[in-house]
């Protein structure tokens, strides 16, 4: 079960972090933070002729309580989802593609501009969804 | 995108391409005129004209459609055909008014709405796929047929379905130019 989602944009503005609330919102943003650094080195050592689009960047780094893992789209946004090891989620590709479909969607709205912090409804259950373990159809 | 697409018949364009084309629109209408209101207007103009040209186009392409002589054949031809021609859609004909010069047409999928959330200060007054009303007013007046077309609910502004109530007003008659006599 994901305890933490966040969107960024290209220039690593926070589009939207959700975090589960049992755990700590600001250790949640920091550790979100911390994994940007990673996530811009595995993009500048990776060239770009053996990189498939929509990187999936996989682990970013190890942390005692925590795993991280990254995905960044072919428009350089970047998604960071963080799990507990104590309850793993079963497939972080999955959620990647579907925090990924969900952004899609909301950036097709013509009233959002891409950029903009995220409300939108359907986006926030998505995520909250996926946040919960549970897949979406 | 992540989603895919098979091989494209070149008369056809993709649905969402004319989806976030009109959404395109519509948003830019609204940061022109900043009033929800008057961009129902806009649309409804825009509608209009596009309906004035389509009909020729429509009826061109449909040569089983005969004259209509009740407006119960007019709703017929406008949802089986009309819709399905241009939106690929079957509204459903619903509400009938006693005098049966009224009714409704409940749209299941808006094909214009996909993805659209309206934002918050819009929420209540703007009808966001008014140019279908203007579409329809304009293309059955020229078939001399005066309607007037409005939105009662849309499901973008949380109503449980789209429904547009189409009310007969009059026949046209042609009427001479202004100065002959």
């Amino acid at each position: 079960m994901a305890v933490c989602i966040a969107v960024l944009t290209k220039d690593n503005c926070p589009l939207y972090v959700a975090t589960d609330p049992t755990e700590d919102a600001l250790k949640m943003h920091f550790l979100v933070h911390t994994s940007i650094d990673v996530i811009e080195e595995k993009l500048s050592s990776a060239t770009a002729a053996n990189d498939p689009r929509d990187l999936y960047l996989g682990q970013l780094y190890p942390n005692e309580d925590y795993r991280i893992y990254g995905y960044v789209t072919n428009t350089k946004i970047k998604i960071v989802v963080i799990e507990t090891i104590s309850n793993p989620l079963k497939d972080a590709r999955q959620v990647f593609s579907q925090v990924h479909s969900a952004y899609i969607s909301l950036v097709c709205n013509p009233f959002y501009s891409p950029g903009e912090t995220i409300t939108s409804q359907p986006f926030l259950q998505t995520v909250t969804a996926l946040m919960r373990g549970k897949a979406i159809a | 995108m992540s989603r895919g697409r098979g091989a494209v018949d070149p008369k056809r364009v993709s649905s969402e391409l004319f989806s976030l084309t009109y959404g395109c629109m519509v948003a830019q209408l609204l940061k022109d005129f900043e009033n929800p209101e008057e961009v129902n207007k806009q649309l409804e103009t825009m509608g209009y004209n596009i309906g004035v040209r389509l009909i020729d186009d429509f009826l061109a392409h449909s040569p089983s459609v005969t004259r209509c002589s009740t407006l119960e054949e007019v709703a017929e031809v406008l949802c089986k055909q009309g819709f399905k021609m241009f939106l690929g859609i079957v509204p459903e004909v619903r509400n009938w008014s006693s005098a049966k010069d009224e009714f409704s047409l409940v749209i299941t999928e808006n094909p214009l709405a996909e993805y659209v959330e309206l934002p918050p200060h819009c929420q209540d007054c703007l009808w966001y796929s008014n140019i279908i009303c203007g579409v329809i007013r304009g293309a059955l007046e020229m078939v001399q047929m005066d309607v007037k077309c409005s939105f009662v609910g849309d499901t973008l502004r949380g109503n449980d379905s789209t429904e547009i109530r189409i009310k007969f007003v009059k026949i046209l008659e042609d009427s001479l130019p202004a100065g002959e006599d």
